[in-house]
Formats: C-alpha cells, sequence, structure tokens
C-alpha cells in the first residue's frame, strides 16, 4: 500500500458525512454505510465491550465498575448527592466557573487578536505573550495563581480563562489577517474611517474565525476545570471525580467523567447552532 | 464639471523587475465614460487602482481638479470585480453602509438604499442576504453602493468580467443609464472588446511589458445609446464592426500569433 492509499484510508475514516469528496470512488454503487451510522456502531461496540469485561469478571469492579453501576450512581447523586451536593449542584457550579472564564476570555481575548492582526505594533507585544502561555500546561501556573490570588474562586476562574486566552486571541488575530483586500479597499474608498473598517467590515468578517475560536477555548476550558478544581473547591464536577477517586469511588468518577464529556458536548452543539444562526455566509461566500 | 487626472503615472510592484504601469497619464471628465482595455497583464486594474488612491504610484501624480488625492475616496467609488460585497449585511445594509459613512441617519439610510436598489433594477429585493444572490444581482449591489457614496467618479475594475454572457449585456445597458443623466466620468477596465466600444466614449488601450497606454480614441457609440438609439440597432450598424475588429487589432498587436 502506498502512502498515498494509506492516507486515504485514514481520511475516510475521519471524515464527516457532508465532507467534500476530495477522491470520488469510482467503485460499483454498493450501499455505503454512513460515517454517522458507523460513529453509532462504534460507541454500542464499546459499551458492550465494556459490559462483557465487567461481567464476566474480568476487571474488578474498583477498576471499571460496570456501566449499570456507574448508570445507577447517575441516579443516586442525582438525586441524593455525592459529597454534600448533587449532580445538577456539582455540574452549576463547574458551569458557571467555565462559563464565566468564557466571557472573561473573550472580553480580553478579542480584543488582543484584533490588535495583533490588525497592527504592528499589536502583534510585536502580544505574540511573545501569547506563544509563552499558550503551551503552559494549567497545572504548572496553579500554583501560581494561588499564590498571588489565593484559593477562591475568582482564581479557579482565572486558571480556566488564562487557558482560553490563547485560542480565542489567535483565532480572532487569523480572522482579522484573512479578511478580503477588496472589501477593506471597498470599505476605504467610500471614506469609512479606521474605527467604521474595524467595526462593519473586520470584526464581521473574523467573526466565523471568532466562533471557532470560542469552540476551541471551551474545549481547553473543560480541559482545565480539574485542576482548577483541585484547590479549595466544594463543589464541581472536578471536585466530584477528585474525592471520588480518593475514596476509591470508581463508578462516580466514571460517571464524573461522562457527565463531563456529555456537557461538552452540548455546548460544542449549542455554539455550532449559533454559527448557523450568526454567520450562515460563512463558506458560502 | 470635474476632471479625474493621471498624469505620467508609474507603478512598481514591490519585487517585480518590471513596472506594472510606466508613463502613463488619462484623464476623466464628468459625463465620460472612459475605458481601458488591452490583454491581460498590461496595467488595467493597477492604473484603476492609483485612480482609486488604493494602490500609490511610483512617480506622477493622481488630481481631482489639479488637487492631488490623498487615498482613496468616496469622490472617486470603486465597483470590484469580486464585488467586494459585505456578506453579513443583506442587499439594502450594503448600500446603507455607504451612506451611514457619509453621517446619513437610519431613517433615510432605509429609504435612499432602496432608492438606490430601484435604480439598478433590485425594487423589493433589500433584505435579500446577498450570499443568495446571483453574481449579476450582486454586481448591481456594488453598483448601488458605490452610487450611494455620491461620487464625482464611478471606478469599475471588470465589473461584468464573471458574468454570463445574456446577464453581461443587459448590465451594459444599465452602465450606459446610470451613466447617461451625464453626471458621472466613468473609468471602466473590462477584457470585452465588444463592451469596450459599446461603453466607451473614448478607449484606451493598453499593453504589457511594461504596462502603457498604447492608443487612446474617442468613440461615438455610447452617446448614440445616450440619445435615444436601442442598443441593437448600434450594434448591426457597419461602422461597429468595423471599429470592433480595428479594436481588435490594435489590443493584440505585436503579439506572436
Amino acid at each position: 500500500m502506498t502512502l498515498l492509499q494509506a492516507e486515504r484510508g485514514r481520511r475516510d475514516l475521519a471524515e464527516p458525512e457532508r465532507a467534500t469528496v476530495l477522491w470520488p470512488r469510482s467503485d460499483t454503487p454498493r450501499r455505503e454505510l454512513s460515517s454517522r451510522t458507523i460513529s453509532a456502531i462504534t460507541i454500542l461496540a464499546a459499551l458492550l465491550a465494556w459490559t462483557l469485561v465487567t461481567r464476566l469478571g474480568l476487571v474488578a469492579p474498583l477498576f471499571l465498575p460496570p456501566p449499570q453501576d456507574v448508570l445507577a450512581k447517575f441516579w443516586t447523586v442525582a438525586s441524593q448527592g455525592f459529597i454534600d451536593a448533587t449532580l445538577a449542584q456539582h455540574l452549576l457550579a463547574s458551569l458557571g466557573r467555565v462559563l464565566a472564564a468564557l466571557v472573561a476570555a473573550t472580553l480580553v481575548g478579542i480584543p488582543i487578536g484584533l490588535a495583533i492582526g490588525a497592527s504592528r505594533v499589536g502583534r510585536g507585544i502580544f505574540d511573545p505573550v501569547l506563544e509563552f502561555l499558550r503551551p503552559i500546561p494549567p497545572l504548572a501556573y496553579l500554583p501560581l495563581i494561588i499564590i498571588w490570588f489565593g484559593i477562591g474562586e475568582s482564581a479557579k476562574v482565572l486558571v480556566i480563562a488564562i487557558a482560553m486566552v490563547a485560542p480565542i486571541a489567535l483565532s480572532t488575530a487569523s480572522g482579522v489577517r484573512n479578511v478580503q483586500q477588496d472589501r477593506l479597499s471597498a470599505a476605504r474608498s467610500l471614506g469609512a474611517t479606521r474605527r467604521q473598517v474595524i467595526r462593519f467590515v473586520v470584526l464581521p468578517s473574523a467573526l466565523p474565525s471568532i466562533l471557532t475560536g470560542l469552540r476551541i477555548a471551551l474545549g481547553a476550558g473543560w480541559t482545565t476545570l480539574v485542576a482548577a478544581e483541585l484547590v479549595a473547591a466544594t463543589r464541581g464536577l472536578g471536585f466530584m471525580i477528585q474525592s471520588a477517586a480518593q475514596f476509591l469511588v470508581t463508578d462516580v468518577v466514571v460517571m464524573g467523567i461522562l457527565v463531563i464529556a456529555a456537557v461538552a458536548f452540548v455546548l460544542e452543539l449549542g455554539l455550532r447552532f449559533v454559527e448557523r444562526r450568526l454567520v450562515p455566509w460563512a463558506g458560502r461566500d | 464639471m470635474s476632471t479625474l487626472t493621471l498624469s505620467n503615472i508609474a507603478v512598481r510592484y514591490s519585487g517585480q523587475p518590471r513596472p506594472a504601469v510606466e508613463g502613463a497619464s488619462l484623464s476623466v471628465g464628468q459625463g465620460e465614460f472612459v475605458v481601458l482595455t488591452g490583454r491581460s497583464g498590461c496595467g488595467k486594474s493597477t492604473l484603476l487602482n492609483a485612480a482609486a488612491g488604493l494602490v500609490v504610484p511610483e512617480h506622477g501624480e493622481v488630481s481631482v481638479d489639479g488637487r492631488p488625492i490623498e487615498g482613496p475616496g468616496a469622490d472617486r467609488a470603486v465597483v470590484f470585480q469580486s464585488d467586494a460585497l459585505f456578506p453579513w449585511f443583506s442587499a439594502r445594509d450594503n448600500v446603507a453602509f455607504a451612506l451611514r459613512v457619509r453621517g446619513i441617519g437610519e431613517r433615510q439610510r432605509h429609504a435612499l438604499a432602496n432608492e438606490l436598489l430601484r435604480r439598478v433594477r433590485l425594487d423589493g429585493l433589500g433584505d435579500k442576504p446577498v450570499w443568495e444572490m446571483s453574481g449579476g444581482m450582486r454586481q448591481r449591489v456594488g453598483l448601488a453602493r458605490a452610487l450611494a457614496a455620491e461620487p464625482d467618479f464611478l471606478l469599475m475594475d471588470e465589473p461584468l468580467g464573471a458574468l454570463d454572457a445574456l446577464t453581461r449585456e443587459r448590465m451594459q445597458t444599465l452602465l450606459l443609464d446610470i451613466w447617461a443623466p451625464g453626471n458621472l466620468g466613468v473609468l471602466m477596465v473590462t477584457h470585452g472588446i465588444e463592451e469596450a466600444l459599446l461603453l466607451g466614449t473614448r478607449v484606451v488601450v493598453m499593453a504589457p511589458d511594461p504596462g502603457r497606454i498604447a492608443l487612446s480614441f474617442e468613440a461615438g457609440f455610447s452617446r448614440r445609446y445616450a440619445a435615444g438609439e436601442p442598443v441593437r440597432s448600434i450594434k448591426a450598424d457597419p461602422a461597429f464592426t468595423t471599429a470592433r475588429a480595428e479594436l481588435a487589432d490594435a489590443i493584440f498587436e505585436g503579439e506572436p500569433a
């Protein structure tokens, strides 16, 4: 198999349903499974494997509890709670932190991105700062944040927000840089001021890119959540998982992981919906 | 009556050994329709961009009534081949943007934009998103937006280049109708030989390497349209056919067959 063929096979697996057909297949028109169906089968297979290994006693419940235990735990925690808070309270605490961080990171990240994309000076100032912050894992700067800001709620939000600023700023900058030259020329030749050009041409142009940045940032935010809730939290999904791990309550750990995944997925869908409403023209123009 | 004058313009893009345009002089008076034509790469668009103030010439000067221009300005509105519309705005808001820039209040903007859309025959389509429009409709929105600036000069860079033949013919008469009242000076770049003759009161032929003006002549066909003669009868005139052949010869002169 040549490299190209291998690449092709890999791409076919990864391709979403409505993807551009880069290599149309000339095969006979035999009925093919859509990638969505294949995804559903994959998930079912994973669930089945999970059920089997636990049922057959191949893995002790301490390491991997059976799915029905996790589900049962979900209901218990949802109704009675775990460590002084119900699942909804844990969830709301985490969601509140992630969303507060998103708002803060957006308010900071978009102007920074605008400065990087639109001005030489802005790029000179902020590029090294972002490049410095971006690769640092949240757990590494967490201690410093605690020393500086203590263990309150704002420190937790700050840890998450720091992880979110770079993706938002960089996506904004790339959106700003990719504004069609003709559109800028058109606005300028109509006599628009610099301010008007930025507000009515540059920002709307960059909006699809900014929204992509928000999506990436939300992902980064959830990733950072557990680290942020390491410190002096009394509520939150990350806190719940860690406490459960300390008492070896593995079913709560697994349940917590699944809940985080589900919430992140719902938020992703929500942002995609916002994208369709806000920038229906993206990709069609 | 204003006059847009380009004198002895030379433009060189960085990294290019030869200038894109050299020693080009040209003037466009209000009421004139000057067409720039020539082979690809002869600097037509560069010269137009210099007139717009979007490209700064290395030598020479662009002036309006003797006053040198300072960059782009609403007195010289531009229509782009790519239409350069703002897809986040409806058709009406694209036009209204030009009015907003002029400081016209919101209520007036709405009515004026509708009126301009009517002028380019897009009556009642103001709410339509531009990304749902056909190429011809989009170009007309772009035209209405340029007109909204109430320019003295309309600079058009191959505005009909991407349109199909039928749409193109309709757009040609639309452009003539807009120019005919005589208060606009038009400078337009086109590849179309017939288009150049039909629209231009003056046709300027450019030649490449370096981009320069090779020939400039008066044409009377658009004035005949303005006087009421239908396009079909103008095109059927043997004088039109002859002029067309001569223009083609002039454009391809010196080109190895």
